[in-house]
């Protein structure tokens, strides 16, 4: 079945309560749906909770996907649009982001919550290296460009981080954020600077 | 694609590319104001070495003083070499570009259309930068347009950006906090509106009407239902920078016209508006060989208050000028004179200002003015340079100058220093200025 509903109901649910439903019968009844029917779906409310963190990347993905010019953009531009539609997208939920936020902000422990989503992200971006390789955005150097994913991933979260704390006008200052750490990263992977800096760790590692 | 293959090379060019668009505060900053800390009298050499230029441009403007003008007119020629001035300026026209996709961003955000949609075309490659953003160039109902975007943030970098140099600021130019605080008012009141793309609209659009008497000059028609506080729509208009204009050897006819064009605007917004477009340097200015000249970019307005314009004015009055208590009077209304000051400090700078004054104000006691004239400027950039090794000068800790001189003279600088590039001809009888202001 359509398991967005449920998401949508849930995330209500802690925008009117602030808190999780105390069970999953009692989240049900307000559904109007069996307990049964639920776990055909999700397995926990911490399931549940991962899926809404995927739910927005997959709906981010797919509304670039259908757009012309997303199509048209070189690497670096794809995740540049992909970070400001992605931040576009949390906007609409940043009541629910806020009430979660020491869930999967503050102790790296909980990080798990977005578990799902860092696995599709990671799919989305190994694709976007890949297409990187042959547009010449990204350089190919072994070991460390399979590496660049774990990177990435730090630069959304980085994101995350600075979008939940930003209180500028329109969140501008997230705006700013994304175009610089993009533009940083890509410079990094695709100029010779990285290069230097692994080559100078080699040789302070192996000089004694 | 093309915007991010190509990383700036030098690293002045990097640098002010990033001082362009208000990510300033970097590395360049601080190692330039701890240079300057450590051993402040490799000054002017380290300045060139280093990219601060803009922050110089602010840092000299601070004691905003008539004696401190020396600085700020060294800017476009006297201390600093031609070949960095040329670079300053042209900083002023290449930032670094905005990602397609935060172009389009931004029009999501503050218009809730895409370009694509709101116009015919859009080139997504920005033809040029803007102080604080870029232009683009799009069509819609078969006209060519251009279209200002501001970096998002800006507003905050400048706050945080002055926050940051203020206390090297005060170090360096050598003023007591309190002195230098109006100063800073002044400039970050005007910094933060260069911000605000609706004032500026707003702005653009009176004061283009109000100067649209004035022959040779040209105003892009602007467009508010294509605009934000981001955004900025308006007629591409036709013409060239300073720079490669008089590449192209443009007649004298031209020049003087243009000159004249330029000199009518600045008079008739000074005497009949009260209030001027501050910011007159090239990048704001498109020439034409028939002597027209396209203005827009009016970010940075300066309000002149009455009381200040009656004192700064008398300045140009020789009649006022020899009496010599009245003098001082208008000396201590311009805050030109300290309060702290002995008599001997009064007697000295009042000498120093009324050569200055009298140098400066020359043009305005012409019927006609050759601003080709170089040994004019020669002669000032002299003076400057005199005055500024001058030890007591130097060691002078007061503001001179109300705040409001700032912004003014900065205006005449610029306008005097495009006039002498332009080797134009001007009329600049007292008549003519009148004629304007009633006209």
């Amino acid at each position: 079945m359509d398991k967005a509903p449920i998401r949508e109901a849930y995330i209500k649910y802690w925008l009117e309560h602030g808190r999780r439903p105390v069970s999953v019968y009692t989240f049900c009844q307000q559904l109007e749906m069996t307990e049964a029917a639920f776990y055909d779906s999700y397995a926990s409310f911490d399931a549940l909770e991962k899926d809404i963190w995927r739910a927005f990347f997959e709906e981010t993905l797919e509304k670039l996907k259908e757009d012309e010019t997303y199509k048209g953009y070189g690497v670096r531009e794809k995740l540049l649009a992909f970070y400001f539609l992605w931040v576009q997208q949390l906007r609409q939920h940043r009541s629910y982001i806020l009430l979660q936020k020491e869930k999967y902000l503050a102790p790296p422990l909980h990080l798990d919550k977005l578990e799902a989503f860092r696995i599709a992200f990671y799919d989305y971006i190994r694709e976007l290296i890949k297409d990187g390789y042959q547009t010449g955005e990204v350089k190919e150097r072994k070991f460390i460009s399979d590496q660049y994913v774990h990177g990435f991933w730090l630069q959304a979260l980085f994101v995350l981080q600075y979008w939940v704390k930003d209180d500028s006008e329109g969140f501008e200052m997230t705006d700013a954020a994304i175009e610089k750490a993009v533009n940083l990263s890509f410079q990094l992977i695709s100029s010779n600077t990285l290069d230097s800096i692994l080559d100078f760790g080699k040789f302070v590692f192996t000089k004694k | 694609m093309k915007e991010q293959t190509n990383i700036p090379t030098g690293k002045v060019e990097r640098a002010t590319r990033f001082v362009a668009t208000g990510v300033k505060v970097g590395a360049n900053y601080l190692k330039h104001y701890t240079k300057k800390l450590i051993d402040p009298s490799t000054r002017r050499e380290e300045l060139h070495a280093d990219n601060a230029e803009d922050i110089y441009d602010t840092l000299s403007n601070l004691k905003g003083s008539a004696l401190k003008v020396a600085q700020m007119l060294s800017m476009d020629k006297g201390m600093l070499p031609k070949a960095y001035t040329e670079r300053f300026a042209m900083s002023q026209y290449s930032a670094p570009p905005l990602s397609g996709p935060l172009v389009v961003n931004t029009f999501m955000k503050t218009l809730g259309k895409s370009p694509a949609q709101l116009f015919d075309s859009f080139d997504m490659q920005a033809a040029n930068a803007a102080s604080i953003g870029q232009v683009h160039k799009a069509r819609k109902w078969g006209k060519e347009l251009a279209v200002k975007i501001q970096y998002p943030g800006v507003a905050n970098s400048v706050r945080s950006d002055l926050r940051i140099i203020k206390p090297f600021a005060i170090r360096i130019v050598g003023m007591n906090e309190v002195d230098m605080d109006k100063y800073f008012d002044e400039i970050e009141g005007k910094l933060l509106e260069e911000t605000d793309y609706k004032l500026e609209l707003r702005r653009s659009m009176e004061v283009s009407a109000e100067c649209a008497h004035i022959p040779n000059l040209v105003f892009p028609v602007y467009y508010p239902e294509l605009s934000s506080d981001k955004i900025i729509t308006m007629d591409w208009l036709q013409g060239l920078h300073l720079k490669e204009f008089l590449a192209r050897r443009p007649t004298q006819e031209a020049r003087d016209k243009i000159g004249q064009a330029l000199w009518d605007f600045y008079q008739f917004q000074v005497h009949a508006l009260k209030r001027v477009h501050a910011d007159p340097h090239p990048g704001n200015f498109l020439m034409r060989e028939d002597g027209t000249v396209g203005v827009f970019d009016f970010g940075c307005i300066k309000e002149i208050p009455q009381e200040f314009y009656v004192n700064y004015f008398l300045l140009t009055n020789k009649e006022v000028l020899k009496d010599e208590a009245r003098r001082r009077e208008i000396y201590t209304n311009l805050e030109m004179i300290h309060p702290s000051d002995t008599e001997r400090e009064i007697e000295f700078f009042s000498g120093l200002f009324q050569k200055m004054i009298d140098m400066l104000t020359l043009p305005f006691t012409r019927e006609e003015f050759d601003f080709g004239d170089e040994a004019y400027f020669a002669g000032i950039y002299e003076y400057m340079d005199h005055l500024y090794n001058l030890k007591e000068v130097r060691e002078s800790k007061v503001a001179r100058g109300s705040r409001h001189s700032l912004y003014v003279n900065r205006t005449y600088f610029g306008l005097y220093s495009i006039l002498s590039e332009l080797k134009a001809r001007v009329i600049t009888s007292e008549a003519r200025i009148a004629d304007l202001t009633n006209g």
